[in-house]
């Protein structure tokens, strides 16, 4: 690799100044800011707001949200699966997991392709807490977890369509916190780590 | 269009997610021309470009509530649209973009100055082209869209020391194929 002289990547980076360098450095720095400002004259694309925003207004159809699981889960992506390890399995235990419950007979009437998810974390001080995730487009305020005997563990049973969801806990309405009580974590396409939780038909 | 002056980002976000749909239209108008150019310089493809904001706005407009940081809206929706290039990219199986969609046609009616801008600008994306998808990345944020080094961190996740590297390896490789194609 032929590397261009330190000096030239500084005066670039606004470390020193331009006026510094001797004129033969000069004209290189002058030839890549010129190829820059070239490269930053591409034409806006026309009607891309309009484009957005009719997508926006449209209603989603019936299935879009399992459809939207589907494609996810048959197209690729960069997919980073960790093990906790065993001192957060310990403190999972200590607490509660994500968990499936059968169907039991007093239970909620389920579809065919549903199941139940209970979400469960520990949130000693937390004035109240949901669970957010790709069942509900993500938002806060829909789902809320209770503990109703203030003991700092908070729970919510969900009825939903079977398959794989991502989601996270918002505490106090401001607070995103992956469950770090389950040993499955994604990474997002937001840098966020979401657990995944995979629901499945209760055994009838 | 640039949209300057106005709600700041974090209010038209509150907007948003308070229930006004429409208040979307601000942030797509703020950051649509800043966006389509960083997907073009990224995927050498203006319709291609086209589909990759619209799908990453709309990804945004979902998520928005996820959107941690409004104030730092501008490099949140920027990591959007940089992943959604990289899948893009992933998808092609090649992490160059092609080197007639990178040309620039300039109209007939141009004067003598304008074609000889489109020429150089031709010149440009070719080079860029033949750049690794992750130099090309580092050299359009930093130069192009004039990113700092640590908004480029946001935006990609990537460490400063690393960027820098990639910065500078972006701009000689830059200059070589400048060369080769001069």
């Amino acid at each position: 690799m032929n590397a261009i002289d330190p000096r030239i990547h500084q005066a670039l980076d606004g470390e020193i100044s331009r006026d510094s360098l001797p004129p033969e450095l000069r004209g290189t720095v002058d030839r890549l800011e010129t190829v820059a400002a070239l490269l930053a004259s591409a034409p806006a694309a026309a009607g891309l707001e309009a484009r957005v925003m009719a997508a926006l207004r449209r209603p989603a159809p019936p299935g879009a949200g399992a459809r939207r699981l589907v494609r996810w889960l048959t197209t690729p992506h960069p997919v980073t699966f960790r093990i906790r390890p065993a001192w957060s399995l310990a403190l999972a235990a200590a607490v509660a997991l994500l968990t499936l419950v059968p169907t039991q007979e007093a239970g909620p009437v389920l579809g065919e392709h549903e199941g139940i998810a209970q979400f469960v974390g520990r949130f000693p001080d937390a004035r109240s807490v949901h669970v957010v995730g790709s069942f509900n487009d993500w938002r806060p305020g829909t789902i809320p977890l209770e503990d109703p005997d203030h003991d700092g563990v908070w729970r919510a049973t969900v009825v939903l369509p079977t398959g794989a969801y991502e989601y996270m806990f918002v505490v106090d309405g401001e607070r995103w916190v992956p469950d770090h009580m389950v040993d499955r974590l994604v990474e997002d396409d937001f840098g966020r780590e979401n657990s995944i939780v995979i629901v499945r038909t209760a055994r009838r | 269009m640039d949209v300057r002056g106005g709600p700041s980002d974090q209010e038209v976000v509150a907007r948003v997610l308070g229930g006004d749909r429409e208040a979307f239209g601000l942030v797509i108008r703020r950051y649509e021309t800043g966006l389509v150019r960083f997907a073009t310089r990224m995927l050498g493809s203006r319709d291609a470009a086209a589909d990759a904001v619209a799908e990453s706005l709309m990804r945004a407009y979902r998520h928005l509530a996820s959107c941690r940081d409004p104030s730092r809206l501008r490099t949140w929706l920027y990591r959007i649209v940089a992943n959604r290039c990289k899948s893009y990219l992933a998808r092609r199986h090649v992490g160059d973009v092609t080197l007639e969609e990178a040309s620039p046609v300039a109209d007939s009616t141009d004067n003598e100055a304008s074609l000889e801008r489109a020429e150089q600008l031709a010149l440009a994306a070719r080079a860029l082209a033949q750049l690794s998808s992750e130099k090309r990345e580092a050299f359009v944020l930093k130069h192009v869209e004039g990113l700092s080094y640590q908004e480029m961190a946001a935006v990609t996740g990537v460490r400063i020391p690393t960027l820098k590297m990639r910065v500078h390896r972006a701009r000689e490789a830059l200059l070589r194929a400048l060369e080769d194609h001069a």
